[in-house]
């Protein structure tokens, strides 16, 4: 029942990146056996990802399990301790290994990318309107009265409203929700491709997490770029995005559309996430409480969700499952599929 | 029964400096009444800032309040540090978010939970020996466990401990205070399970303070929504998020995304949550209120009945 998955795993280099399908455009970036390590313990384990242009695609997870070192392996943002293999590739240009002065025109340029922490990305010394102008002298070429109309355009384009009065207030003189609204901006200065979005909302209350959710789901219909956005609240991704990723243990376990992804899950790890978020409306049922810990330092040798797995059967202890597709746009990394008696 | 009842409860905190001009003041907790019965959860929710903490502290005698009362067990709390504030305590016991520094890292686990025994003169070093084990197991734990150092444990590992804790006295009543808010969602799960099965077990009160609606929702029986330090509107809790009557109430269920649904039903407010150091006068939601009116920016809405196990404040969402 599981030979096809061995064949699989001996020709898996060969399959397509997680997401493009046959009828895939061009992808705005195409990731391939993404590896990180920090000294000797490996984080990343060989993230295969494309994410198609003008899309919105979710990467979901517990914490730890490589979601932001993912992009910022990719953006060039870690620390030189670490090692990193793999490709990154945004049309012919590969992102790993490419020059800072390649990266330091990338970032902020054709990639964007926004934290969890608006605060304490923006400068606390300067007025926000001069951080505005500064993105957009760097990446667009602007300056004097041409960038600061074009900064109004930008506050007003993030909800901020009487956006010229506010481009001379500082960081501390707004609220969370506002802070982020000013890093969005900023984001959307050089007019990226692709905007990466790592955990936006976190920090913010319900109702400004809602409101900042939907801008950026708003801002990337209109102007067409893509979004990546990392997050571990599965409702909040699923909201907002039209694909999402599960990562586990530093791979990617599950892709498939939003609506696959959580109606029709495959990957036992994607079910018993789904079955541990508390259910909005309707009867009361018991949380799947997943039993122990992700991984630390080093994976176990077969499946990395082995030791928590309520399906895990003997091979699973010492097979590696590579990711197979199961339909168009949608590829799980289990043994047990070809079984499919898990359930 | 009702095991705790705040009665009208404020709590104030003085702004700057007590030398130039007339004091200001911020309140936190603005004429807050609640009740938590005997073996049934009561959920805390808002925004924050909006005086989730503060009262859930008042409620547990930690802080006293400005005016209003607490009523445990039907009696008015003991002053703080007096003697019998102290042989309360054992019925009363906190849990919160940060476990860290909730833990003196120079204890092991063992040494941590028999700990609030020893501080209570509960039983002898055998039989609290005895209990450490059992209180280990309960919330999941083996007895290996004990034997660690809390920075030797995971996130989820340490609210357990923090739980045991909190159970070692056998309290009557556990405020929770975002005890699951820095957990992963799968450890999260664990842990509100866990409190679930323990409430069923030994029949505690819990008093559950989150920011995040879903969780609330799924502990409580009861949730009480505040705004500002005012409670705008409590009742049963699926009719809270099923009918939420209040309009901040509505906004706040709208935000929570729905699965598979998403925002499909968002209701957006404008303007941004106001500081409780400013607050509008009048019904302190008037300036995000899309149902606002000449009487929303002048009086404040009583906390009233709509429907039999329902209140609002709200002028109106009652006619
Ligand atoms: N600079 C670093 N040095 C050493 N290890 C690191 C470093 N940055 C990240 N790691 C490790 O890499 C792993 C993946 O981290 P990452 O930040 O990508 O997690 P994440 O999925 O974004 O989690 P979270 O939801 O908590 O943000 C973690 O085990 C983390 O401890
Ligand atoms: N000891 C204090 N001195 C001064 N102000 C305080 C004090 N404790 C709380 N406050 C203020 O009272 C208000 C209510 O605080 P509280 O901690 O109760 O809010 P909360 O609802 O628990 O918020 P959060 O969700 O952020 O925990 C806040 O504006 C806070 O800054
Ligand atoms: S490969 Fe085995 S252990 Fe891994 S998720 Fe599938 S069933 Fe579970
Ligand atoms: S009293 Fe007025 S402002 Fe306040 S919630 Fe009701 S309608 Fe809105
Ligand atoms: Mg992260
Ligand atoms: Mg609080």
């Amino acid at each position: 029942m599981l030979h096809k998955s061995f064949q699989n795993s001996a020709g898996a280099a060969l399959l397509p990146a997680h997401g493009i399908g046959a009828s895939a455009t061009k992808p705005a970036i195409s990731i391939a056996g993404l590896r990180v390590a920090f000294g000797d313990v490996p984080v990343l384990h060989g993230v295969d990802l494309a994410v198609n242009k003008g899309e919105a695609l979710g990467i979901v997870g517990e914490s730890g399990c490589g979601k932001s070192v993912t992009w910022r392996a990719v953006l060039g943002l870690l620390p030189k301790s670490a090692e990193i293999g793999g490709e990154a590739r945004i049309g012919d240009l590969d992102l790993v290994g490419a020059r800072q002065s390649v990266l330091d025109r990338v970032r902020g340029g054709r990639i964007a990318m926004i934290f969890q922490d608006p605060a304490s990305a923006l400068n606390p010394v300067h007025r926000i309107g001069a951080q505005i102008t500064e993105a957009l002298r760097l990446h667009r070429g602007l300056s004097g009265a041409a960038a600061r109309a074009q900064a109004c355009c930008l506050l007003d384009q993030v909800g901020i409203a009487a956006a010229a009065s506010r481009l001379n207030a500082y960081p501390h003189e707004l609220s969370g929700g506002q802070n982020q609204r000013v890093m969005i901006a900023i984001a959307l200065a050089g007019r990226p491709e692709l905007l990466i979005a790592d955990e936006p909302t976190t920090a913010l209350d319900a109702t400004v997490q809602a409101q900042i959710l939907l801008l950026l789901k708003d801002i990337q219909r209109d102007t067409g770029m893509a979004l990546v956005m990392i997050s571990h609240d599965l409702a909040a991704v699923a909201a907002v995005c039209d694909r999402a990723c599960v990562m586990y243990a530093g791979q990617i376990v599950e892709t498939a559309p939003k609506h696959t992804l959580l109606t029709a899950p495959e990957h036992p790890y994607t079910r018993d996430l789904i079955g541990a978020i508390p259910p909005s409306h309707g009867p009361r049922m018991r949380l799947t409480a997943i039993a122990g810990a992700p991984p630390q330092r080093n994976l176990p040798p077969g499946c990395a969700y082995a030791p928590r797995c309520r399906h895990a059967i003997a091979v699973c202890r010492t097979s590696r499952p590579e990711p197979r597709q199961v339909a168009a746009r949608h590829s799980v990394r289990c043994l047990r599929l070809d079984a499919g008696t898990y359930q | 029964m009702t095991l705790l009842r705040l009665n009208n409860i404020t709590r104030r905190f003085p702004l700057g400096s007590p030398l130039y001009g007339p004091r200001k003041y911020l309140v936190a907790v603005d004429g807050v009444s609640l009740d938590v019965e005997m073996g049934r959860t009561t959920g805390i929710v808002g925004e924050s800032g909006c005086g989730k903490s503060t009262t859930g502290r008042i409620a547990l005698g930690l802080e006293p309040p400005d005016s209003g009362g607490v009523l445990f067990q039907g009696f008015p709390l003991p002053r703080i540090d007096s003697k019998k504030w102290r042989a309360q305590r054992r019925q009363m016991q906190l849990v919160f978010q940060d476990t860290l520094a909730a833990l003196d890292r120079r204890m092991t686990v063992s040494a941590l939970i028999a700990e609030p025994l020893a501080i209570h003169g509960i039983g002898d070093s055998a039989s609290r020996e005895q209990r450490v084990a059992e209180l280990l197991h309960g919330v999941g734990l083996g007895e290996d466990h004990g034997r660690l150092y809390p920075h030797q444990l995971s996130g989820g590992q340490r609210q357990r401990v923090v739980l045991a804790r909190a159970l070692a006295p056998k309290p009557s009543l556990l405020v929770c205070d975002e005890p699951v808010s820095a957990l992963d969602l799968s450890v999260q799960a664990q842990i509100v399970n866990l409190l679930m099965d323990l409430q069923q077990e030994l029949g505690i009160g819990l008093l559950f303070i989150s920011h995040d609606l879903r969780v609330v929702r799924h502990v409580s029986d009861r949730i009480v929504v505040m705004y500002l330090g005012r409670v705008v509107e409590q009742g049963r809790a699926d009719a809270i998020i099923d009918q939420p009557a209040h309009p901040y109430t509505q906004a706040l269920v709208s935000a929570m995304p729905r699965l598979p649904g998403g925002f499909d039903h968002y209701v957006a407010l404008p303007g941004e949550p106001p500081s409780p150091t400013d607050r509008p006068c009048g019904c302190p939601f008037h300036p995000r209120c899309p149902l606002a009116r000449d009487v929303c920016r002048q009086s404040l809405p009583e906390l009233l009945p709509l429907g039999p196990e329902r209140q609002v404040a709200c002028h109106v969402v009652r006619h």
